[in-house]
């Protein structure tokens, strides 16, 4: 382990000084030392490199104070929960940005100013080399420091992206309440998405296109909760579409309708008249059905005529074999 | 906080101690935290040699820039004022140092100058420096001082040495040459001694400290038991109290240190060895874990034509981050390649993913015009291209390593290391011997004569008895003929004289190494590692001296070697050095240190040793590191006088 040796070097220092004045040696102690001292060290040069050098140093310092400071809100703003202090509207974002930008530009400048200086000047090769080495790290400062800027502004970037993406389904823009509602969004979207499929195909095209413009160009300081013009238009003319399509299907549905009563009555017409048509086949199968009896009967007389001759007269009281009910009759056809 | 995280890792890992306290202090001696929107704070790091070698392998150039470093400069190079930027000084304290450091002030380069010494500063160069600032006005400028206490290097989570720059003062040859004063003696053990100290104070630990009798190592030992003493009996100024303990204080065991003498086994450091780290560190140009190499291009398809090889330089770190070196150091040669070939495979199949998955996207990415498909795709394409650097870190890698590796094989061909390792095997578990050490010396083709000579070293080291007169002159004149000095041997000789004369020639313990048959499975899968007529060697885990010396230590196991070592515990108050150990139960942390200079085959040796053990941490170290080329150089300089 180290010892720090400073102090005994301080007393060292007190002892030599003691010792040369007991002495009488005149060099460099006493009240005229440390004179000398102040005296040395206003005319040596400065180097106004290296005070430039911790200007821009503190310049960066100063930045990365303030993207920390401000670090907090920049990102927090995206929670739904916002209170008013905690809010940073777009356009303070925007503006956090652009400062940014431009102190880091200057600073690069002022490095690559100091950078050209110090190789105009002709110093010896060490404090040349040293100089240099010097840059890079003031350079490496500035990068790590530009990190967190980058950083940041990722993470608003991605979040701006998503959230297009997102509203761009919902098919009326709720200017006010579109934050607030973002995560019902979420859920109304899958079942959105069914109906206006044919829809909604146009808008991942539109959102890529449309987006790029917008993360180039921050500076029209429009947010998601207002439509630009072209948006409302396109929407107006979607919504008369919509509604020449809603009214030609109502139409059409009517037309039906009245076919449909059509068909009904014409089915009761023909649901009577098969009725009547019940009816009379019946009687006429009734009628069928005696005529059919009668033509039997009318059968069996002639196959009995034919077979026992005509029918006589009952003399002895005997009887003849002709039934009863043919006994009197003339049989019909036989001439008497 | 940092407490329990540092208990979870305690004492295992010395690279991170010393990382972080490097990290602190070029953070101007105030802890480090990392935050990613913190303003850039400049600074230029000053250091010598010996700070040089400390940073370079723990901290990368990025590394160093992550910290605000813009340049990082030697301190006894030209410097250029440069205005109104704090430097952080990280070197020694020496004399020239330091009066450099004062010019510097004098002249007024840097606006503020927070000084940093290795190891702790004296009083009067405190003052001396005090003087300089000042004479030059310059008081108030001088920020902080510290004393770091980071004298040694760390090469591995579990490895340090002493030193890199000035090693040749505490070498093997430094400690063991006939002809050293006393002076001379006590100024290395200083340097070794101070060393330790600025490790125990990182580790934040106090050890109890064993070595054996009579050698260099005692004399470390005693010294270092003296100085940790002193510092805790000062209370005011103790390292090893309060928030400086650190993990110490959770872990309710104290470390073993263990020093051992170089000189207990002579024959692990001219080993041939089998192990890619090892085999890195033997074969190729490999120092503070950076490899230098030496490149041929168009080895394999040379350009029709008389155009002669380029030569390229290029080095490579094998550093902690490269999970390939960290999990396959310690594996057989054959393994590695292996390993290599299944990565590159892997790899392959990765880059085939994100081609595939660029060409969907390229189709689908016409279609779609939506974001939500887009964002999908944006995912997938983000996660694509944050995996592209780990795939190019990959691919690094396994260039890295081919290139290494395909580097060892070829010494390993040229050079027959194979045969030399299994014959070394054998002759130091003593098992039969197939092949007459005669035919090998002659052998040609087998080796550099320097590999002849190692081999001649290590059977003339093992042998129970010394061949006989006839015999030695024999192999000699052997030697000679493959064009070896035989200084060496002359050492060799006075060392065996000697340590018969001590104590027990060290035994190697029975093992055998078995061959796979002369074509590998590597082979077989037609990788461009052909290891044709390389056996395919498989290491049997053996214990060496210094891993059964340790083991006897630290398990409190009885054993004639260890039994009469010296124990000594800084905290007791009666600093008496009994022969018994007081404490019983055996140890659960370890720190071996070789005085004379080690090597990784005994690191790897102990790190194979500790991994059956659950919970248990060695940490090795040594005064300095060497392959067998430059022990041999050592060996033929003492054999000289």
């Amino acid at each position: 382990m180290a010892v720090d040796i400073t102090l005994l070097f301080r007393a060292s220092v007190k002892t030599v000084k003691t010792r040369n004045k007991a002495l009488g040696v005149a060099v460099g102690g006493g009240v005229d030392g440390s004179r000398d001292e102040l005296f040395r060290r206003s005319p040596r040069p400065k180097g106004d490199f290296s005070s430039r050098a911790r200007e821009v140093i503190s310049h960066i310092g100063k930045l990365r104070d303030f993207l920390l400071e401000h670090r907090k809100d920049y990102i927090n703003a995206y929670s739904h929960v916002m209170s008013e202090y905690g809010r940073m509207t777009d356009t303070e974002r925007d503006q956090i940005d652009q400062d940014a930008q431009t102190f880091m530009r200057t600073c690069s400048e002022a490095i690559q100013q100091l950078r050209t200086q110090a190789h105009k000047e002709m110093p010896s090769q060490q404090v040349k080399e040293h100089r240099s080495v010097v840059l890079d790290f003031i350079e490496d400062y500035l990068k790590r420091v530009c990190k967190l800027y980058s950083e940041q502004r990722a993470i608003r970037v991605k979040r701006v992206v998503d959230k297009k993406r997102l509203s761009k389904l919902e098919p009326e823009p709720h200017t006010k309440t579109r934050e607030s509602m973002s995560s019902e969004k979420v859920s109304q979207n899958p079942s959105q998405d069914s109906e206006e499929k044919p829809v909604t195909e146009e808008y991942p095209e539109k959102v890529p296109a449309e987006s790029q413009p917008e993360l180039g160009t921050w500076g029209d300081g429009k947010g998601d909760d207002e439509l630009s013009p072209e948006e409302i238009q396109m929407f107006e003319q979607e919504n008369q579409r919509l509604i020449g399509e809603m009214n030609s299907l109502f139409d059409e549905v009517r037309q039906i309708e009245g076919r449909v009563v059509e068909i009904s009555r014409l089915q009761e017409i023909f649901t009577e008249k098969v009725l009547q048509q019940e009816a009379e086949i019946d009687s006429i199968h009734q009628l069928v059905v005696g005529a059919t009896e009668n033509i039997k009967e009318g059968n069996e007389d002639i196959r009995e005529v034919r077979t026992f001759g005509p029918p006589r007269p009952p003399q002895c009281g005997t009887k003849s074999g002709w039934p009863d009910h043919l006994a009197g009759a003339q049989p019909p056809g036989l001439p008497t | 906080m940092v407490g329990v995280k540092m208990a979870a890792a305690a004492g295992a890992s010395i690279r991170e101690r010393q990382t972080v306290a490097l990290k602190r202090m070029l953070n101007f001696n105030v802890p480090h935290v990392k935050n990613s929107t913190g303003e850039p704070v400049w600074k230029v790091l000053i250091y010598d040699r010996f700070g040089q070698d400390i940073i370079s392998p723990l901290l990368s150039v990025k590394e160093l820039r992550d910290m605000g470093i813009t340049l990082h400069l030697l301190l006894h190079s030209d410097r250029d004022p440069i205005p109104d930027v704090p430097a952080v000084y990280f070197v020694m304290p020496t004399e020239e140092n330091i009066d450099r450091m004062c010019q510097d002030l004098r002249n007024q380069l840097y606006e503020s100058y927070y000084l940093n010494f290795i190891s702790a500063i004296s009083r009067s160069k405190l003052e001396d420096i005090a003087n300089a600032a000042l004479a030059a006005s310059a008081v108030t400028q001088v920020a902080k001082v510290f004393d770091q206490y980071l004298n040694f290097i760390t090469l591995e989570d579990d490895m340090f040495v002493l030193c890199n720059q000035n090693k040749e003062l505490v070498s093997y040859r430094a400690i063991n040459r006939p002809d050293i004063t006393d002076t001379e003696m006590e100024t290395v053990m200083d340097t070794i001694v101070d060393s330790l100290f600025c490790f125990f104070v990182t580790l934040g630990a106090v050890p109890i400290i064993r070595c054996s009798r009579g050698t260099a190592a005692e004399m470390v030992a005693v010294k270092l038991d003296k100085k940790l003493r002193e510092n805790l009996r000062d209370a005011r100024n103790s390292l090893f109290t309060g928030d400086t303990l650190g993990a110490g204080q959770f872990s309710f065991q104290r470390p073993l240190l263990v020093l051992v003498d170089r000189n207990i086994d002579l024959a692990t450091p001219l080993h041939h060895t089998w192990t890619y780290q090892a085999l890195v560190h033997d074969v190729l140009d490999f120092h503070l874990n950076r490899v230098n190499l030496e490149e041929s291009l168009g080895v394999e398809n040379s350009p029709a034509g008389a155009r002669p090889k380029r030569k390229n330089k290029k080095s490579y770190d094998l550093t902690p981050v490269d999970k390939f070196w960290q999990k396959h150091k310690g594996s057989p040669f054959p393994e590695v390649a292996e390993s290599v070939q299944q990565e590159l495979e892997s790899y392959r199949a990765q880059e085939d993913e994100v081609k595939r998955l660029k060409s969907i996207m390229g189709l689908e990415g016409e279609d779609e015009g939506a974001i939500s498909m887009l964002s999908d795709n944006t995912a997938k394409l983000t996660s694509a291209v944050s995996s592209l650097p780990e795939l190019l870190e990959k691919k690094r890698l396994i260039d890295l390593h081919t290139n290494v590796a395909t580097a060892v094989l070829e010494h390993i061909k040229a050079r027959k290391l194979d045969v030399y390792f299994e014959y070394e095997e054998k002759i130091m578990s003593k098992t039969t011997l197939d092949k007459s050490l005669l035919d090998i010396i002659s052998d040609p083709d087998a080796g550099t004569p320097e590999d002849k000579m190692r081999l001649f070293l290590i059977y003339y080291i093992s042998a129970q008895q010394a061949p006989s007169e006839a015999d030695l002159e024999q192999y000699k004149k052997a030697l000679i003929d493959a064009g070896c000095n035989l200084n060496p041997l002359q050492y060799i000789k006075q060392w065996k004289a000697f340590a018969k004369m001590a104590s027990a020639p060290a035994s190697y313990g029975n093992t055998t190494t078995k061959p796979m048959g002369l074509l590998s499975r590597v082979m077989n899968t037609g990788s461009q590692f052909v290891m044709e007529g390389v056996k395919n060697l498989v290491l049997k885990q053996q214990n060496l001296p210094v891993t059964r010396i340790l083991d006897n230590l630290m398990e409190m196991k009885s054993n004639p070697e260890t039994d009469d070592y010296r124990y000594f515990d800084p905290k007791m108050l009666r600093g008496n050095d009994s022969s018994v150990p007081r404490n019983k139960n055996p140890f659960q942390e370890a720190i071996v240190f070789v005085v004379g200079g080690g090597n990784y085959i005994e690191y790897q040796n102990l790190v194979d040793y500790i991994k059956g053990k659950q919970g248990k941490h060695i940490l090795y170290g040594c005064s300095e590191l060497f392959n067998a080329t430059q022990f041999i150089k050592q060996l033929s300089q003492l054999g000289q006088k």
